[in-house]
């Protein structure tokens, strides 16, 4: 045996169903941020713009970035992941909790039906964190990744927990401060811990591969995650012990020292890239790192001005979750999803044909030009809606929507054409 | 002898030009993956090589297209690949020809 990292890879069925799923709940909820209309510009905690960033945050990333996982994870542990059964019905009450959630939030059945989606949401949340980390325990492999992995999980369990509480205060009311006080530290928790130490974890191994970079500074990832769940753990501190708000500055320091940090070691990898062009996949990742600016710069903002309670700050905080869902995380997956399903069902589809017959290359599962129109529907889209949310324009909101609705459907396509291929072979 | 050991192994090379690494679209001779290539005179061949990093998810459909590629041209051959991570891949490894493809 050649002890290849792809024999542990997981059966096609565990991680395609998650692509899929991820592809439509990331239109249904384009399709949403059209009807939402004017309610975009109003306050951030308002149920439509809830039940849009749950769709998008658990149904369109989380569920992408799970049915990568189980792709990644056997190769970064070195190890077959512990249950693919449990990964399998776990996409099931995974996907039928987020759709339970967003309609409970987009219909505003606060004290009713969310209560039933935010426990099967905890409960499958809680499944999918078994599930990793009895395969970390089989793992001897312990590097900087794996811990970045590991982290990232406890934070999404913090972020469920908070979910779920907040969800069951709105029914039982047992906080002893206005909810807004826990779904601050709740969506840090999930967009910071969650999703900003998960994505740097994995890009310090993808980015230098697709960059075909080497000797990348890993010294950088390392002060990185811990500048990063620094600053997390005292925010906690902050928010639920101290509450003065004397440290707020502090955490934005360190939290933002560890964004730069990965900034840094992604842009050291850049310049030392081997493959000058850069293909859409790519664009839209180096799009994505930049676009991680937005939130480090509005944020500094929002602290600045935490006391005005004027329209416009509630619209620059509906701005910084914008920036950082459908700014740097879905600029991410938009392209990174280039970078990884052809190649993963041109595994599924070619292995046993490759030597023997002429193949398709990944490349050619998809259509790269109307990846190209993706990524400028795309620019357009956040441009348009950022302008609109900072200077109060509805009419740009009802452009930016219909032009993010048409990212997502030219996406979908795409993605529609790689998972629906099939095999085409060539005698040689 | 000694003749057709040397220009089997040549052509084994050239054979090997047609085995592409889908991640980076330049074939694996240039990119330098191949470490060594022996040929015993009679029906064995010995390749050792690496992968341009060692999380390559593309890995065994490389190594079954230098088998089979191989096998296409010599059909009684035994095909052994070694894989190796020592020493690791680096980018100094392409050749001249790699480098110009790649607009290096």
């Amino acid at each position: 045996m050649n002890n290849l990292q792809t024999d542990n890879a997981p059966s096609i069925t565990v991680v395609k169903p998650h692509f899929i799923f991820a592809g439509i709940a990331f239109f249904v909820s384009t399709v949403l941020i059209v009807f939402a209309g004017e309610s975009l510009l109003g306050p951030y905690f308002g149920v439509k713009i809830v039940a849009i960033t749950h769709i998008a945050v658990l149904g369109w990333a989380t569920m992408i970035i799970f049915g990568a996982l189980y792709q990644l994870i056997p190769i970064v542990f070195e190890t077959s992941l512990f249950s693919e059964k449990l990964a399998k019905i776990n996409f099931w009450i995974f996907a039928i909790s987020i759709t339970l959630l967003g309609y409970s939030f987009w219909v505003n059945s606060l004290s009713d039906l969310l209560i039933y989606a935010s426990f099967l949401l905890l409960i499958s949340l809680l499944m999918f964190i078994t599930n990793v980390l009895l395969t970390h325990k089989n793992s001897k492999k312990k590097n900087i990744q794996s811990r970045f992995i590991i982290t990232s999980i406890y934070w999404l369990l913090v972020t469920v927990i908070l979910g779920t509480l907040i969800a069951f205060n709105f029914r039982f009311g047992f906080f002893e401060k206005t909810y807004l006080h826990y779904l601050k530290i709740h969506a840090h928790a999930g967009l910071v811990g969650w999703f900003l130490l998960l994505i740097i974890g994995v890009a310090s191994t993808l980015v230098p591969m697709f960059f075909v970079s080497h000797n990348t500074d890993e010294k950088k990832i390392k002060y990185s995650y811990y500048l990063i769940n620094a600053g997390l753990l005292l925010m906690l501190f902050e928010w639920l012990v101290l509450g003065t708000g004397k440290l707020i500055y502090l955490d934005w320091l360190l939290i933002s020292s560890g964004v730069l940090f990965f900034l840094a070691f992604a842009w050291e990898s850049y310049k030392q890239r081997l493959r000058k062009t850069l293909d859409t996949g790519m664009k839209h990742t180096v799009i994505s790192l930049l676009l991680l600016f937005a939130p480090v710069i509005i944020s500094i903002i929002l602290i600045m001005l935490h006391n005005n309670n004027s329209s416009l700050l509630l619209r620059i905080t509906t701005l910084y979750g914008f920036s950082i869902i459908f700014g740097f995380i879905t600029s991410l997956i938009l392209g990174q999803t280039y970078k990884t399903l052809p190649f993963i069902i041109w595994l599924d589809k070619y292995k046993k044909h490759v030597g023997k017959a002429k193949t398709p290359m990944p490349k050619d599962l998809y259509s790269e030009t109307l990846a190209g129109y993706q990524l400028y529907l795309y620019l357009a889209s956040i441009l348009v809606l950022g302008i609109a949310l900072i200077f109060n324009i509805l009419l740009l909101i009802k452009i930016g929507s219909y032009l993010i609705l048409a990212t997502a459907l030219v996406y979908n396509i795409n993605l529609f054409k790689i998972v629906l291929h099939k095999t085409k072979i060539e005698k040689l | 002898m000694m003749d057709k050991i040397e220009e089997t192994k040549k052509h084994i090379y050239e054979i090997l030009k047609s085995v592409m690494d889908p991640e980076i679209e330049l074939n694996i001779v240039d990119l330098g993956l191949i470490y060594n290539l022996e040929y015993d005179g009679d029906k064995r061949v010995d390749i050792e090589m690496t992968l341009s990093t060692p999380a390559c998810p593309l890995g065994d459909a490389i190594i079954i297209n230098v088998k089979e590629s191989i096998k296409k041209h010599y059909p009684d051959f035994d095909v052994n690949v070694k894989l190796v991570y020592d020493p690791p891949w680096n980018p100094s490894l392409i050749s001249e020809e790699g480098k110009a493809k790649l607009g290096m």
